[in-house]
C-alpha cells in the first residue's frame, strides 16, 4: 500500500520535546519536569494513516496536541506542509489552522451543549471564511451528508444525539475547512463496540474521498492494525518502534512492542488457549523521573547491562522499520538473523559503541 | 440436572425496572442464568444492555427507588436472597458474594488506608480481632501480588497505581472466601499490559481458591481467554448462551454473529473493511413485545416484530446448560424456526 504512493512527507517532526514544569514549595520553584514527550522524530507521508499507540501516560495524546501547537513546544520542530508551526506567529498560525484539524476523544465534552449542530459544524467557517449565511448552510448540509447525519437534525443540540452521532458531528466540524491533516485523538475510545466500526469505516471513506492524512492515536491495537498504514509504539515519552503495519504485528522487534502485542486479548478461544503471553512486571515509571538509559529497562524481560546506562537511539534496523533498542541491530550487522536477544546481540552493541 | 453439580448461584426470571419521570425503563427483562461451582461465566454486552444492572440487582446494590426488582428469584445455595431482610443481605454481600467494580479509582475510599479497607470485611464478617485481621489482610495482599505488603497496608489508595488498586479491590472481594465473585468490567479502566497481569492473577486465583466467577465485560477478546461459558446480553435480555468455544465457533444469534465480525483482531487475516451493525442500541422503554434487536437485524421477519423470542435450547441440554439462543430465525437452516 505504502510503496504505491509517492512518499511525500506532509508532517515532519524533529526531536519534539514537550515538558510540563513541576512547581513545588512555598515559592512555587521550578523543581523538575514531567517529560511527557522526550525527543520524538518521525514523518507522516501524504495520504497515509500513522497509528500512534501506547499505554495511558505514555505521551501519545500530548504528541497529537503538540503537533497542532495546542501546546507551546519545549523544543524541536514540527513541519506541516512546508511551515514549521513551532515558530509561526499567532496570526500566521491562525491562517495555517484550516489545513490541520483535530477529532477529540470525548464527543460529549468537545461539543458545546448550547450550540446547534449547524452552528458547531459551521463555526470554523465563521472564523476562516467571509461566506454569507446561505453559502455556509449549504456547506454545513454538504458536510452532514458526508458524515452520514440527517440534514433534518441541523437545528438540534448535541444532547439529542447518541455517542456515535456526536463523534460524526466532531468529524464534520474537523472537515469543514478541507484540511489536509487530521489528528484523531482516541476517536472511538468512548464508543460501543458496534458503533466503533461505523466511525472507523467513515474515517476510512473520508480519507479515500478527500485524500486526508491521519495521525490516529489509540490504545486499541487491533483497531490500529485495521486503520493504520504505519504504526508508532510509544513508551514513556519516546518511540520504541515505528514500523509498517504488517511487519510490526507479525514480528515486533522492540521488547515492549512484543509485550504489548502479546497482551492484547484475541477474540478466539482456540488461539487464546495456546498463546504465550509476555506478562510485564510492575508499572510504568513516572515521566517526571524516567529511569537512566533506556526508559523501558525497569520492566524489560530482555534487559542487559548497557540498557541501564545508555539511551538507545531510534535507528532504521530493517527497511522502513525504526527501533530504539540495544538488542535490535541492523540486519547487515547480524550474525544470526532472526534472533534478537542473547550474547551475540550484546557483542554487536559493544562493537557499535565506538562509532558514536 | 446435567453435570450433576448443583449451581452455587441460580437466577431465575429476574426483572428490574427503573421508575423515571419519563416512564418505566425496563433494564433487565426475565434474565435467567446459573453458575456452577468453580465456573467462570462471561457476560458480554454493550453499554445499556443490562449486564451490570443484572448483577447489581441480585445483590441489592441498586438505589431503590428508582430501581425496582419486579420479579424473579436469586438462589444462593437454597436461600432466595431477594426475599431476605437487608440485615441478612449485608451478611451475604462481601461474605458469600464478593464484588470487584470497574473503576478502582473511585471504588476505594480515599480517606482510609488500604489496610483498613482490606481488614474491614474481615472484622465485619469473620469475627476476627484486629491482630488476626491485620495478619490475614497482609496474606491477602501478598496473594494478589502486591509487593512489600506489610508496609503498603499503611498507604492510602492514591499511593497505588491503577493496576495495584484493582489488586487491592480483588483482595477485599476475596477476603472472606466468597462462593461467588462478581467482577464488573474489572480490567476496562486498565492498560492492556496491566489487564494481562490482572487476568493472569484471576486465572491463578481460580485454580488456588476454586470459587465461581461472573466476569462482565464488553471485550470479547478477554472473554475468549478466560471464560468457560458465555452469556450475551442485548437490550436487557439474554440473547445467547453457550460454552465459550461453542459460542465463538458456532454463534447463532444474529447479534452475536455481527458482533464477532465487527471487532478486528491483532492476529489472523486483516479485513479490508470492518463489518458494521447499522443503527443504534435500543432505548428500553415499555416492556418488550418485539425482539429488541429487530431494527438492526438482517434476518428479521414479521414474527420478530410481534413476539419477543424466548430462549430455546439447540441441543439436548435444557436452556442454560448447553447452547441456547433467543431468536425466531434459525442460523443453521437460514430460515424461520
Amino acid at each position: 500500500m505504502l510503496d504505491a504512493k509517492p512518499a511525500k512527507p506532509l508532517v515532519t517532526v524533529k526531536d519534539l520535546k514537550m515538558y510540563f514544569p513541576i512547581h513545588t514549595g512555598l515559592f512555587r520553584r521550578h523543581t523538575g519536569d514531567v517529560k511527557a514527550v522526550d525527543g520524538l522524530s518521525f514523518t507522516i507521508f501524504e495520504g497515509e494513516t500513522l497509528g500512534l499507540v501506547g499505554e495511558s501516560g505514555c505521551g501519545k495524546s500530548t504528541v497529537g496536541r503538540a503537533l497542532l501547537r495546542l501546546y507551546e513546544l519545549t523544543s524541536g520542530s514540527v513541519t506541516i506542509d512546508g511551515d514549521d508551526i513551532a515558530t509561526l506567529s499567532s496570526e500566521e498560525l491562525r491562517l495555517k489552522r484550516p489545513a490541520m484539524q483535530m477529532v477529540f476523544q470525548d464527543p460529549q465534552a468537545s461539543l458545546n451543549p448550547r450550540m446547534t449542530v449547524a452552528a458547531i459544524i459551521g463555526e470554523p467557517l465563521d472564523e476562516h471564511t467571509d461566506w454569507n449565511a446561505e453559502k455556509k448552510l449549504a456547506r454545513v448540509y454538504e458536510l452532514m451528508d458526508a458524515v452520514g447525519l440527517n440534514r433534518a437534525f441541523a437545528n438540534r443540540y448535541p444532547h439529542a444525539f447518541s455517542g456515535g452521532q456526536r463523534q460524526r458531528i466532531g468529524i464534520a466540524r474537523a472537515l469543514a475547512l478541507n484540511p489536509k491533516f487530521i489528528v484523531c485523538d482516541e476517536p472511538i475510545a468512548a464508543l460501543d463496540v458496534s458503533i466503533q466500526a461505523q466511525v472507523v469505516n467513515l474515517l476510512e471513506d473520508l480519507q479515500e474521498k478527500m485524500g486526508l492524512t491521519y495521525l490516529f492515536i489509540s490504545h486499541d491495537l487491533s483497531m490500529v492494525r485495521h486503520i493504520a498504514d504505519r504504526v508508532a509504539v510509544m513508551y514513556l515519552g519516546r518511540i520504541a518502534e515505528l514500523s509498517p503495519r504488517e511487519p510490526l504485528y507479525a514480528d515486533p522487534l522492540h521488547p515492549y512492542a512484543k509485550a504489548l502485542l502479546s497482551a492484547v486479548p484475541d477474540p478466539d478461544p482456540e488461539t487464546e488457549g495456546k498463546r504465550q503471553r509476555i506478562i510485564l512486571q510492575g508499572d510504568v515509571p513516572s515521566p517526571s523521573n524516567p529511569p537512566k538509559g533506556c526508559n523501558f529497562c525497569t520492566r524489560c524481560p530482555e534487559v542487559i547491562p548497557i540498557c541501564r546506562e545508555v539511551k538507545p537511539e531510534l535507528a532504521e534496523v530493517r527497511p522502513g522499520r525504526f527501533v530504539a533498542c540495544h538488542l535490535v541491530t541492523p540486519d547487515n550487522q547480524k550474525a544470526a538473523p532472526g534472533s534478537t536477544g542473547g550474547p551475540e546481540a550484546t557483542e554487536h552493541n559493544q562493537q557499535g559503541e565506538p562509532k558514536k | 440436572m446435567p453435570d450433576g453439580a448443583k449451581p452455587v448461584l441460580d437466577v431465575r426470571g429476574l426483572q428490574t425496572v427503573f421508575r423515571t419521570r419519563g416512564g418505566d425503563v425496563h433494564a433487565v427483562n426475565s434474565v435467567s442464568f446459573h453458575l456452577k461451582p468453580g465456573e467462570l461465566l462471561g457476560v458480554v454486552g454493550e453499554s445499556g444492555s443490562g449486564k451490570s444492572v443484572t448483577m447489581m440487582s441480585l445483590i441489592g446494590l441498586l438505589p431503590m427507588p428508582p430501581a425496582e426488582v419486579r420479579a424473579g428469584e436469586v438462589l444462593l445455595g437454597d436461600v432466595d436472597i431477594l426475599k431476605i431482610t437487608p440485615e441478612q443481605l449485608r451478611d451475604v454481600r462481601g461474605r458469600r458474594i464478593g464484588f470487584v467494580f470497574q473503576d478502582p479509582m473511585t471504588s476505594l475510599n480515599p480517606v482510609f488506608t488500604v489496610g483498613n479497607q482490606v481488614m474491614e470485611p474481615l472484622l465485619r464478617h469473620m469475627n476476627m480481632d484486629k491482630k488476626q485481621a491485620f495478619a490475614r489482610a497482609v496474606e491477602l495482599m501478598e496473594l494478589v501480588g502486591i509487593p512489600d505488603a506489610t508496609r503498603r497496608m499503611k498507604d492510602y489508595p492514591h499511593q497505588f497505581s491503577g493496576g495495584m488498586r484493582q489488586r487491592v479491590m480483588i483482595a477485599i472481594a476475596l477476603a472472606c472466601d466468597p462462593e461467588v465473585l462478581i467482577a464488573d468490567e474489572p480490567t476496562t479502566a486498565l492498560d492492556v499490559t496491566i489487564q494481562a497481569q490482572i487476568i493472569e492473577l484471576v486465572k491463578d486465583l481460580r485454580t488456588k481458591l476454586g470459587m465461581a466467577i461472573v466476569w462482565i465485560t464488553h471485550d470479547l477478546g478477554v472473554i475468549a481467554g478466560i471464560a468457560d461459558r458465555v452469556m450475551v446480553m442485548y437490550g436487557g435480555q439474554v440473547v445467547e448462551q453457550a460454552p465459550v468455544k461453542e459460542l465463538f465457533a458456532n454463534p447463532q444469534h444474529p447479534y452475536t454473529r455481527a458482533l464477532l465480525k465487527t471487532i478486528p483482531s491483532v492476529s489472523g487475516q486483516r479485513e479490508a473493511r470492518l463489518k458494521v451493525i447499522e443503527g443504534q442500541p435500543p432505548i428500553l422503554g415499555a416492556a418488550p413485545t418485539a425482539c429488541p434487536f429487530k431494527p438492526r437485524c438482517g434476518h428479521a421477519f414479521d414474527r420478530c416484530g410481534n413476539e419477543n423470542p424466548q430462549r430455546r435450547a439447540l441441543g439436548a441440554d435444557p436452556v442454560g446448560y448447553g447452547h441456547d439462543v433467543a431468536c425466531h430465525w434459525d442460523a443453521r437452516t437460514g430460515g424461520p424456526v
